[in-house]
């Protein structure tokens, strides 16, 4: 399971980044004394626009950024004193991470499962499981630069799975896909789940939360402003769709100010 | 471990998988070294058969019949015109001036009676001779008529006025000592290419490990494919070591393939250094000084790839990586220039400074004047300071603000 304790990431911006975003504080607060629990067997969603501070949180549960305060617990590791423990346990995958266009999909899916230690015969299951559910047997061998969008998407996603996590984190997973590719990574999702799994995605995208995520974590500026099942959140809001209900808790917040 | 493994294996596939890859990295400067150096030899030596078969236009001035008898006599090639007044003497000097001509000889009037009639106390007669050094041909008619042709016309009338010239030679200089150089053919052969050789060594080394390096660490960066690995639970110095070993061993492959290209290419190239006029300098290596060489050169290697590695850490893209290296690259070729150029004995301390003492080195070993002293110094500081860039390098590896940027 996902803990996260009162996490906060304060960037220090540089000077053309100050200017970009009109401020002259040189720190931006992107998560803000976020906290959440996050357990197996559920997919959990983190709700919010642009620049709230979803990826920015998902990066610090795999390592990449590192918090500024708070404690973030993956599987009872903490992500600071055990990173490599931490990262063993989680597939990741986000838009700008990406494989390296000059190999194969099969190559890719190799190498990560050597640099996960995953033993050739489980690696064999993995990769006959994963490139069939995702139709990569076909372009399995082609250089990923030569791959289109959804390809290259789908690659990612199988990649990143390569050692079987238990817990898997998703940037917004259908992000740029066609409808029937997205389709096949959300159900995908909802299988992980059933085999006991924990999902995380973030997404901006209404519907997708809806029919997707057991629990939704709605994040403004940094902070977890709601957090609950679907039906939770729309009778708090008393709305009747998910972006009625994200409405409601925008205008509470953003009133505040 | 397993990991480094991983990434070496990676990296090396990358490069040997793609034949654009594989002739850019190991091809290319062969060829632009071999094609570079026979070109300048092929030029030099064609120069300088060029000017030695032309026939030189020489303008004379009141010429002695003895001297055209001496031309005559030993069958010398010369284009010879003759100067009667003082408007052709003006006009043989603007075409030496311009180019067109390449000697103006000129003799006092009346030469041969003054010669024949001469008493001791008498004004010696002069003969003045006019050429253009910066034109090749005037160039080398000066050497060869002011400097030999006149040289023998003046042994012939001198014989003719003392008999036999043996008289008045007093001594010879080795006019016949066939074993008057004694020198090490091998030592020779190596200092000439000791000259070179480090300088190539530098520049195919650095420019070999600047492009992969670059590509290998802030391309990864900027396409996001690094972000991938450090999702994997290997340790950052594992993708830090793994990518650097793999530039090292590509670099000094590369390199070696180079300087074995050099080798068997020496005739050519030596060709083009000597100007054509052909040598018997060798290069033989004796076992030590491969042994040396090679393990040397590895230091190298090791060097410059962290050099490059650590550059790359800290640029965004391999653009920005490029720009970066630029001045390292010019430092480099500096450096060899230096060692190129210098003579005498270095100093001991200069056997501490980075970059400078592998080139040093790398050029006495050839000469054959490498002590191990200065050898160990150096492999020792060369590997000391690699390492050095590599703890930073993974210092780097682990600092979120260069890493995910």
């Amino acid at each position: 399971m996902i803990e996260i304790q009162n996490l906060t990431k304060v960037y220090k911006l540089n000077k053309k980044q100050m200017q970009e975003s009109k401020t002259k504080n040189p720190l931006k607060t992107a998560v803000d004394g976020l906290s959440l629990t996050a357990d197996y067997g559920e997919i959990y969603g983190l709700l919010g626009p642009n620049g709230a501070g979803k990826t920015t949180t998902l990066r610090c549960i795999a390592t990449l950024i590192k918090p500024t305060k708070g404690e973030i617990y993956v599987s009872g590791h903490e992500v600071q004193k055990d990173g490599e423990a931490v990262r063993k346990s989680i597939g990741f995958l986000t838009s700008d991470i990406k494989l390296d266009p000059h190999f194969s999909v099969d190559y890719m899916f190799d190498f990560f499962g050597r640099l996960h230690t995953v033993p050739p015969t489980e690696m064999k299951a993995r990769k006959e499981e994963l490139f069939n559910y995702f139709g990569i047997r076909d372009f399995a061998h082609k250089p990923i630069k030569e791959l289109s969008t959804g390809m290259k998407q789908k690659a990612a996603i199988a990649v990143s799975l390569v050692h079987n996590p238990k817990i898997v984190i998703f940037d917004e997973p259908t992000n740029g896909l066609d409808i029937v590719t997205a389709r096949s990574v959300t159900d995908y999702l909802k299988k992980l789940r059933d085999e006991g799994k924990l999902v995380i995605v973030s997404t901006h995208i209404m519907s997708e939360a809806e029919k997707l995520c057991d629990r939704i974590g709605i994040v403004i500026d940094g902070q977890k402003v709601a957090e609950g099942t679907l039906s939770n959140l729309l009778a708090a809001t008393n709305t009747q769709n998910l972006e009625d209900a994200f409405f409601e808790f925008y205008k509470s917040r953003k009133g505040d100010e | 471990m397993n990991g480094m493994g991983s990434i070496f294996k990676k990296e090396m596939t990358r490069i040997f998988k793609d034949k654009k890859m594989i002739f850019s990295v190991f091809i290319l400067p062969v060829l632009i070294m071999v094609g570079i150096m026979g070109l300048v030899g092929n030029l030099a030596t064609s120069m300088v058969d060029d000017i030695e078969s032309h026939i030189p236009i020489v303008y004379i001035q009141d010429e002695p019949d003895s001297f055209a008898a001496f031309i005559q006599d030993n069958g010398l090639e010369y284009d010879v015109r003759l100067i009667s007044d003082q408007q052709e003497r003006e006009d043989a000097e603007d075409q030496i001036l311009n180019g067109e001509a390449d000697l103006m000889i000129e003799f006092p009037a009346d030469f041969d009676t003054a010669i024949a009639s001469y008493q001791a106390g008498d004004e010696v007669p002069q003969i003045k001779t006019y050429y253009n050094p910066s034109e090749d041909y005037s160039s080398e008619a000066y050497n060869v008529i002011s400097g030999q042709a006149l040289e023998t016309y003046r042994q012939t009338l001198l014989s003719q006025r003392v008999g036999n010239l043996d008289q008045i030679a007093v001594f010879n200089v080795n006019s016949d000592n066939e074993d008057m150089i004694i020198q090490d053919e091998e030592k020779a052969g190596g200092k000439a290419v000791g000259m070179m050789l480090p300088y190539f060594i530098t520049i195919l080394l650095f420019a070999g490990a600047m492009g992969i390096g670059t590509d290998m660490i802030a391309g990864e960066k900027e396409r996001g494919t690094m972000a991938s690995m450090l999702m994997t639970p290997i340790k950052r110095s594992s993708i830090a070591l793994g990518k650097v070993f793999s530039l090292m061993s590509l670099s000094g492959l590369s390199s070696i393939i180079s300087i074995a290209a050099m080798v068997a290419f020496m005739p050519l190239m030596m060709k083009g250094m000597t100007g054509g006029s052909g040598t018997s300098l060798t290069l033989t290596l004796n076992a030590a000084q491969i042994v040396m060489m090679a393990v040397l050169l590895l230091a190298i290697a090791f060097l410059y790839s962290a050099i490059i590695a650590l550059i790359s850490v800290f640029a965004k893209t391999t653009k920005e990586a490029s720009s970066f290296v630029m001045p390292v690259y010019m430092l480099v070729l500096v450096v060899g220039l230096m060692t190129m150029f210098q003579t005498g004995t270095p100093k001991t301390n200069m056997f501490f400074i980075p970059i400078y003492n592998s080139a040093l080195v790398l050029k006495n070993i050839l000469a054959r004047e490498a002590t191990m002293y200065q050898y160990g110094i150096t492999l020792a500081t060369t590997v000391i300071v690699s390492a050095v860039l590599i703890g930073v390098i993974v210092k780097a590896f682990n600092s979120e603000k260069i890493m995910s940027a």
